[in-house]
């Protein structure tokens, strides 16, 4: 990308960053920016090396090399709990709940940094966000429906009211209209009250429209990025990824 | 030779070939297999007992002293073959426990705790195994050729004894070298991806658990031939430790590893400790012994995990688990696909 | 009949011992994610170091605190010197048995080496006994059901009410999500290997007083009636743990007031192998810690 268009002061930069699981790195030279109030979605083939990216950046996996920041902090290879406490929210892609206990409790252990006194609060805004929640409060996680899960995984974060989200294909497994009311209304919201998202997600075009800016991985590398309005009309992004014409020309 | 030095030395070749035997059997459920079976020593003590049983005459025999099952007291090499047999049969129920089993290190435990309450039922159930004592008189394989008490009968022993460590070695490198132990490794590798891609991994488990069984079993037949006498005390859980420790130390996955572990462990060192001078009180050389056995397999895990004589590399063991991933996502081409979009 | 009931009272007395081993045993697994087998190991060398302040003259319960300090401080050490840099290089879970089972023998072997090959006996007072009809408990294990029972209280109100107890549930059910959830869960297992070493510490000592002498190698057969009690309860499960502890202590005891006293791990053994058939999950499943 030789003329970088402008772009918001960034919340999180990650620059040439390379990780893997042990063996040969997995994902080699990505770099990325997130902004304040901005949706910035990945997307890219199974495989590619997305969820390998998120772990990197939130400390679950080793950065070998490279680095990421968050505001003006390095927090390359920083502990992931260290990461959560400098307000960072990560849904995993899998294992994002804790099945056994009930909904009400995975929102306190979300809340685990608040102050005893702030956790009731926290819940009832977070039930004001996912009214759904509201009456699952007694159940167990595990005994949730797939969107009903994800509710509570996002609600999870959402206690700490983090200035970065990280989400790893919130959407996997939803219903197209949950999905759709997910990725429009909450996700979308939370990027309008000032936060940054990060967000990995198979349906690319709904990615494409709910984001600013969009990376494609491919490979473990980072293939392309832009705007997300851009790609959306550039044939060859379209051909790979959306599967038809363009849909604004 | 002094006559003294020989008897050690046959001795030693004995212990080495009952030892090296044990290993591979371990060797082949531990290092090809993946299967953690800290009960093993106890198909070394059903092999033990059931040669033992039926080359002894009926117990009635020697004053009715001791009291066992069986006793028809038959020639060689059919205890041996016996002692096989019930190794490999005992090896059943382990592997029905071990198929239900969710986690490695449950199974794993199921067993140890397993061979302990076998042992402590042989400790006291005396109709059966004569209890504590254990079975004594046990008579020496082909004790009408030779007298057991002569070099000659030593010698033919320990030959003997090694020419059944060539023969499992090449009956379990039938097994590891042919595409069954390809398969084998990859469920140790990835026991999902090796079902992914069609095998039945509970019955390979079995099988590797039987004939793991069989050899320990047959190992106990050679051991007991030789000393004549069969104890619970010695067939105690830590003595599975000690056999593991030498494939640890050996190398896993590698039966020359395994055949060095026995001659390092089991047999060198704590052959080699008898040399050093007696000291401190009753039972504080045996201690140390295990106490630096416990350090050698913390020390091997740590440094060399690999053993010292590592695993070759199976170019299509590793590539297994990878095909049945790619069988999986079915991604395997679309990961290049935005590359050209380039 | 008589025995029945006396029996009843042993029983107790051996239950109120394996909760406390149990619960500690359990939690070690469900929240460290470690199968410690050198637990045996742990247990024999804590109530070794209580013998030896017992020895010099020191009260026995005084001594039973020593053996929680020890047992507290050697499974600190085991965790930060052994088992936090093995799982640090990934190690897979039977390799950690193996560490553990190695750690264990070293322990026990220890303890030979430097106690002798012969059983000692703590220096203590039975007590007053108290007595209904045939049913006899002494000063002594009163007490010692006393403590069980404070300690599953303490339990208790460590998981509800604290907020480390909340910090250990949560590494029990998901590690991976508890730390993204900003809890530092290294701390929170150094602080579950000081507490349950503690207990382990302690229900050492307990065995070591309820069967009178002991020796290195006492706690192996116990330590399968611990294992069994886990098991049957649910693994991972505190009060799965001090329900199986209760169930197979009287069993143990009663059978062995009938059969005799040589089966009694086999009786757990069979118990638990009747609880994984029909229930393989445990008495108590799924509540986690
Ligand atoms: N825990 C792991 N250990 C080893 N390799 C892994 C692990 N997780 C993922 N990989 C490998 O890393 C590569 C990238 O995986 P990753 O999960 O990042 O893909 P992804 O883009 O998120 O795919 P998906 O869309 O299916 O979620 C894959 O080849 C995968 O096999
Ligand atoms: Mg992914």
């Amino acid at each position: 990308m030789d003329s970088e268009p402008q772009r918001p002061k960034p919340i999180l930069i990650a620059e040439a960053v390379a990780a893997g699981y042990g063996g040969a790195p997995v994902i080699t030279d990505v770099s990325l920016q997130v902004a304040a109030g901005e949706v910035v979605s990945v997307v890219g083939p199974n495989g590619s090396g997305k969820s390998t990216l998120l772990k990197s950046l939130v400390g679950v996996i080793r950065v070998l090399s490279g680095r990421v920041a968050l505001g003006d902090r390095d927090i390359t290879n920083w502990a992931t709990e260290d990461v959560a406490r400098a307000g960072v929210g990560y849904v995993p892609q899998v294992d994002d709940v804790f099945g056994p206990l009930t909904v009400r409790e995975n929102l306190e252990m979300g809340g685990y940094l608040l102050a005893p006194r702030e956790v009731a609060g926290r819940v009832e805004r977070v039930v004001s966000v996912f009214p759904a929640l509201g009456r699952l409060l007694g159940r167990r996680a595990e005994k949730l429906s797939g969107g009903e899960r994800k509710m509570v995984a996002m609600g999870r974060v959402l206690m700490l009211q983090p200035q970065l989200f990280v989400l790893d294909e919130p959407t996997a497994n939803l219903a197209p209209a949950i999905a759709h009311t997910l990725l429009h209304d909450q996700i979308a919201r939370l990027a309008s009250t000032g936060a940054g998202v990060l967000l990995v997600e198979q349906r690319a075009r709904s990615a494409l429209e709910i984001s600013s800016w969009t990376y494609v991985m491919g490979g473990g590398q980072c293939r392309t990025h832009g705007r997300s309005a851009d790609l959306s009309g550039r044939a060859d992004f379209v051909e790979s990824f959306l599967g038809g014409a363009p849909a604004h020309a | 030779m002094s006559s003294g030095t020989i008897f050690y030395i046959t001795t030693l070749l004995v212990y080495g070939g009952v030892d090296v035997v044990a290993c591979l059997g371990l060797s082949l459920q531990f290092g090809t297999a993946g299967i953690t079976n800290f009960g093993f020593i106890i198909y070394q003590a059903a092999g033990a007992y059931v040669a033992a049983v039926l080359s002894l005459p009926r117990d009635t025999a020697n004053g009715g002293f001791q009291t066992y099952v069986l006793g028809l007291h038959l020639a060689f090499p059919l205890p041996w073959i016996g002692g096989a047999v019930a190794g490999g049969l005992l090896a059943i129920p382990a592997g029905l426990v071990v198929r239900r089993s969710l986690r490695p290190d449950f199974a794993g435990v199921s067993m140890l705790v397993t061979a302990v309450i076998l042992n402590t039922v042989v400790d006291n159930f005396v109709p059966l195994f004569n209890g504590a004592a254990g079975v004594a008189l046990v008579p020496s394989p082909l004790g009408n050729l030779f007298n057991p008490q002569s070099l000659k009968w030593q010698w033919m022993y320990s030959g003997i004894a090694l020419f059944m460590c060539i023969v499992v070695l090449l009956v379990i490198r039938l097994i590891t070298e042919s595409p069954y132990g390809r398969s084998l490794r990859a469920m140790r590798e990835d026991e999902t991806a090796a079902k992914a891609v069609g095998k039945n991994t509970d019955r390979m488990r079995m099988t590797v658990l039987i004939t793991g069984g069989a050899v320990a079993g047959l190992s106990g037949a050679i051991l007991v031939g030789f000393i004549n006498l069969w104890a619970p005390s010695a067939w105690t859980y830590p003595e599975t430790i000690v056999l593991i420790a030498a494939v640890i130390i050996g190398g896993r996955g590698n039966h020359y590893g395994a055949i060095l572990g026995a001659a390092l462990v089991p047999l060198g060192f704590l052959e080699a400790t008898r040399f050093i001078p007696a000291f401190g009180p009753a039972g504080l050389v045996p201690a140390l012994e295990w106490i630096v056995t416990g350090l050698l397999i913390l020390v091997f895990l740590w440094f060399r995990p690999q053993g010292v004589i590592p695993e070759r590399r199976h170019r299509l063991a590793r590539s297994l688990p990878a095909q049945a991933a790619a069988a999986v996502s079915g991604a395997a081409e679309l990961a290049t696909g935005p590359a050209r979009g380039q | 009949m008589d025995i029945v009931i006396a029996s009843v009272g042993f029983g107790l007395v051996t239950a109120s011992v394996l909760a406390i081993a149990s619960v500690a045993f359990t939690m070690q697994f469900g929240i460290t994610d470690v199968l410690n087998l050198s637990f045996g190991g742990v247990m024999i060398a804590s109530a070794f170091i209580a013998y030896v302040v017992n020895n010099a003259g020191v009260n026995i319960w005084i001594g039973v605190l020593v053996a929680g300090v020890a047992g507290a401080i050697i499974s600190y050490l085991i965790n930060r010197f052994v088992l936090t840099p093995f799982k640090r290089r990934n190690t897979s879970p039977i390799g950690m048995v193996i560490v553990t089972l190695a750690l264990g023998l070293i322990l026990e072997n220890l303890v030979l080496a430097v106690a002798g090959p012969n059983n000692v006996s703590y220096a203590m007072n039975s007590g007053p006994t108290l007595a209904v009809g045939a049913f006899e408990l002494t000063a002594l294990q009163i007490g010692m059901i006393a403590l069980s029972l404070i300690i599953a209280g303490a339990i208790h109100a460590l998981l509800r009410l604290t907020r480390l107890g909340k910090a250990m549930r949560a590494t029990s059910c998901n590690a991976g999500l508890a730390r993204a959830s900003g809890i530092r869960t290294e701390r929170v297992i150094a602080s579950t290997w000081l507490i349950t070493g503690a207990l382990c510490g302690i229900s050492g000592a307990a065995f070591a007083m309820n069967s009178g002498s002991f020796g290195s190698s006492s706690a192996e057969l116990f330590l399968v009636v611990i294992i069994a009690s886990v098991f049957v309860g649910g693994v991972g499960q505190p009060y799965g743990a001090m329900l199986g502890a209760l169930l197979l202590g009287l069993v143990t005891e009663v059978s062995a007031a009938f059969i005799t006293p040589d089966y009694k791990e086999v009786i757990a053994f069979i118990i638990l192998l009747g609880v994984m058939a029909l229930r393989p999950q445990g008495l108590i499943a799924r509540a986690t810690v």
